[in-house]
């Protein structure tokens, strides 16, 4: 049996967030061409430790990616391998659509920041990818909140990077629009792409290849979504509220009412 | 005091050296451009009014200046207008932007901002050399100045003398202190000031400090009198409450607070307030 | 109004044009009008008048301006808030305290020679400008919170404010000469002001339009930016510096004057949607026109007397701002 190569492993990882420790001694193996969800309650460091995964905040420890240390990856190269979707927090109106892909590609380009052909083409798959191509001269001031959140999914894909990262990635979108995302990502994992997404919607983890639950800045729980004992854990972080039962083929989280009414 | 004179004496010289050197001192200046209205009234005491071609807006003084064109004021000064008139001397105060503007365009500009009566004397020297006034000239005016200051001063009755005065030049408050040209017409009048001249020329003093010095007699610009009321605590001092307080028309303000020639005329103003208010005094204590 | 590519260049040419014929309305009001102009080449003192101080008032005016809305279009985009200017910093307040310690020090006194004076002011609102900024970013500790950086600003600006206050106060020839700065002015531009602003503008234009790219990445949010490999540390010391120039530049020459730096990306972005860096290149021609027109409005709208600049700034810009938030309410689109 082929072993699967790890994307991403974190060694002993402590985070500090204004003087106060956020992550307690992350330990942690991520599977590569899978897609991984990292479920928790609220205040979790769910963020935190994809934040820190991705580069983007100062941790002790060690963190792998593809086996090199993150610490002594060049900025642009590191850029190439690592997407990252993070929570909405543009504050421009003015750039359309196309722009805001097209800075997808900057990992690739030089100073000058002109369009090669590559990168065009990369835009445009992405923009397919998420219907967004007929937007590509709107303003991003005039798109509705799902609309710009697909948009800036395209954004993320356009850099294709063989690991990406998002954070709360459906915030905003409705059901039909998170049904693609699903596929997008299964898409994205078949191409030997690694996907690693922090949740809030656990139905929707529950869909991912491996889970990991956090919580008050540990991990509780690693392993395969189908596994029942990842179900009990997840569980267990949420106080029981909620129960994971199958319902044909998949596993869906139902409330789990204490009160009868 | 000597040792201010002195400097200012010397500040003066390096002034006129600094700035002259550009320009041609052989020749007497022609067209005359004045941004002061005490360098105005300066010009004019010298005998050379028909020389003005420009003053600022706030000269107004004497009458045959009013048709003259308005160059702005002192700190904006309309470079423009200036240059289009083609002067052969400005005549300007302190340190402004437009000063070095001026220069920069090749005009001769002579920065005066007399403080005192030895500023005064000097200027009316400095601005006599530059209109070819010769020195015996405008010596005389300043000793005509001085005498008929003295002459005023020799008239003032002994009860108002040593009278403690207070004269507010604007309400921030700024008051007169004694090292200023008004202090010292008022210490040649026989008044005492109640801002000593370790305070400055012109300090801007605390209303606490005007109070606690319980002034005899203040003088003030009418325009300021009704703010200078409502300061907490001043309608109490006794001067207030007595009358003694002289007020002056903004004709008359500015008689009193342009260090020029027409310092005689500022003096004699201050000598009739000085005598009006301690004879009412006079009248109340027999 | 969304225009697309195409459109971007027709605005700029327009505004290049009308700022080409703003300049020839400069040269022709004043003062002495347009027999200035007229008698010109046989007149000297008119030669002078044209020469010497309407064009380079002209070209200065637009040059102060597009420095100014230059360094608007960088701060609004470095904070990530429409609300800033490039009077943030504290640039405003310390260029004040460098003229007032200059005017208490040399202004009444006549022992400075010429050259110091000349230097002296406008030398010493530009390092209190640069001062102002360093002691923000040391009270920030670096450009990495922007939110500290803005707080650092402020701080240091409402400080140095009351400390050119004080100084005024105490010397109340300095507080008159203060007040000429502080209400701003385009008056008093001559060749060599003109060419220092025009020095220090070009390379401004071109290392904002390379930062353009970066500036874009981080309107998307700095994880993001951050995430894509943009020098973000390097990125905002280079704007910071480049805003702190400019500013200063500006106010060494002109004084104060509000709004042009606040309102002219505003403007620019009414008309046009664009990317950070032509935003900043537009900007500045933006800025540039705003206070080309007020300064030839100054001059002679009163003619011979001059209204103050500043005033006119707010008044044309403001307006325009006004109408659009109108029409922007009566269409009920959000801005």
């Amino acid at each position: 049996m082929t072993k699967t190569p790890t994307a991403l492993q974190a060694l002993n990882v402590y985070v500090s967030l204004n003087g106060q420790e956020v992550l307690h001694g992350i330990d942690l193996k991520i599977r590569a061409g899978h897609w991984t969800s990292i479920v928790g309650p609220n205040g979790a460091g769910k963020s935190t430790l994809l934040k820190a995964l991705a580069g983007l905040l100062e941790y002790q420890g060690e963190v792998f990616l593809f086996d090199q240390p993150l610490a002594y990856l060049k900025a642009k190269y590191r850029s190439q391998q690592i997407s990252w979707l993070g929570q909405n927090e543009v504050t421009s109106d003015d750039l359309n659509v196309w722009d805001v892909v097209m800075l997808g590609r900057l990992p690739y380009q030089d100073w000058m920041a002109v369009p090669s052909a590559q990168d065009k083409q990369a835009v445009e798959a992405a923009l397919q990818a998420t219907q967004a191509s007929e937007w590509r001269q709107r303003r991003i001031g005039q798109l509705s909140a799902g609309e710009k959140q697909r948009v800036l999914l395209a954004r993320a894909i356009a850099v294709q990077a063989s690991l990406m990262l998002m954070d709360e990635p459906l915030t905003n979108l409705d059901p039909p629009h998170q049904v693609d995302w699903l596929e997008q990502v299964r898409y994205l994992t078949a191409q030997g792409k690694t996907v690693v997404s922090v949740l809030h919607e656990v139905g929707m983890a529950l869909h991912a290849d491996d889970m990991v639950v956090m919580q008050a800045g540990r991990i509780v729980h690693q392993g395969a979504c189908t596994d029942l004992a990842s179900h009990r854990a997840i569980e267990a972080v949420f106080d029981n509220r909620i129960a994971i039962q199958a319902v044909k083929s998949d596993w869906v989280a139902v409330p789990n009412l204490l009160r009868s009414i | 005091m000597a040792r201010h004179t002195g400097m200012l004496y010397l500040c003066f010289m390096f002034c006129l050296l600094s700035s002259s050197y550009a320009a041609d001192t052989t020749k007497p200046a022609q067209r005359i451009i004045s941004l002061l209205p005490s360098l105005t009234e300066t010009v004019c005491a010298l005998g050379a009014c028909n020389r003005l071609v420009g003053v600022d807006r706030y000269s107004n003084w004497p009458e045959s200046i009013a048709q003259l064109p308005r160059m702005g004021g002192g700190i904006d000064p309309n470079i423009e207008s200036i240059v289009a008139l083609k002067p052969d001397l400005v005549l300007m105060a302190g340190s402004a932007r437009g000063g070095e503007r001026l220069k920069s365009l090749g005009l001769t500009v002579l920065t005066l901002e007399p403080k005192n009566y030895a500023d005064i004397q000097i200027a009316l020297g400095v601005v006599g050399k530059a209109l070819g006034v010769p020195a015996k000239d405008s010596d005389r005016v300043w000793r005509d100045i001085n005498a008929q200051v003295e002459e005023i001063s020799k008239s003032v009755p002994q009860y108002a003398k040593a009278q403690r005065v207070y004269f507010e030049v604007s309400p921030v408050p700024f008051g007169a202190g004694d090292g200023s040209f008004i202090g010292e017409t008022l210490q040649r009048l026989g008044a005492r000031n109640i801002l000593p001249a370790s305070m400055g020329i012109f300090p801007q003093v605390s209303p606490e400090f005007v109070v606690r010095a319980q002034p005899d007699i203040i003088m003030v610009g009418d325009s300021n009198l009704s703010e200078m009321q409502a300061r907490p605590g001043w309608t109490n001092l006794s001067a207030m409450r007595t009358g003694r307080v002289c007020t002056f028309t903004p004709k008359e303000s500015d008689v009193l607070v342009r260090p020029g020639p027409r310092m005689v005329e500022a003096a004699r103003l201050m000598s009739q307030c000085l005598v009006e208010k301690s004879a009412a005094q006079a009248k109340q204590n027999p | 109004m969304n225009l697309n590519k195409s459109n971007h260049w027709l605005f700029a040419l327009t505004m290049l044009l009308l700022v080409v014929i703003g300049i020839g309305i400069g040269v022709s009001v004043g003062s002495s009008g347009l027999e200035s102009l007229q008698n010109a080449w046989h007149d000297d003192v008119a030669w002078q008048i044209i020469w010497q101080i309407r064009l380079p008032r002209t070209l200065g005016a637009f040059a102060a301006g597009a420095l100014l809305g230059l360094a608007g279009a960088l701060a609004q985009g470095l904070f990530r808030n429409p609300l800033a200017d490039p009077y943030l910093l504290g640039s405003a307040s310390g260029a004040t305290l460098g003229v007032a310690l200059a005017l208490a020090f040399y202004g009444g006194n006549q022992f400075a020679p010429d050259a110091f004076v000349r230097v002296g002011l406008t030398g010493a609102a530009f390092a209190g400008a640069l001062l102002a900024v360093v002691l923000t970013l040391l009270l920030a500790k670096g450009v990495q919170h922007t939110m500290r950086l803005l707080l650092a600003g402020v701080i240091v600006g409402v400080v140095m404010g009351a400390m050119a206050s004080l100084i005024a106060l105490m010397r109340p020839d300095v507080l008159q000469n203060m007040q000429g700065f502080l209400l701003g002015s385009t008056a008093f531009i001559g060749w060599p002001a003109c060419l220092v602003m025009v020095y220090v503008l070009l390379p401004c234009l071109c290392l904002a339009w390379f930062f353009g790219f970066a500036m874009d990445a981080l309107s998307l949010g700095e994880s993001t930016a951050l995430s894509l490999g943009v020098p973000l540390r390097a990125m905002r010391i280079v704007i910071v510096l480049l805003v702190t120039l400019a500013t200063g530049a500006a106010v060494a020459q002109t004084g104060l004057i509000a709004f042009v730096g606040l309102a002219a990306p505003h403007l620019v972005r009414s008309i046009v949607s664009v990317k950070s860096g032509s935003l900043a290149l537009l900007s500045a021609l933006m800025g540039g026109l705003l206070l080309l027109v007020a300064d030839i409005l100054a001059r002679s709208l009163i003619a011979p007397q001059e209204l103050p600049v500043g005033v006119l700034t707010a008044v044309l810009g403001g307006s325009y701002l006004l109408w659009l938030m109108y029409r922007n309410q009566n269409q009920g689109a959000l801005k």
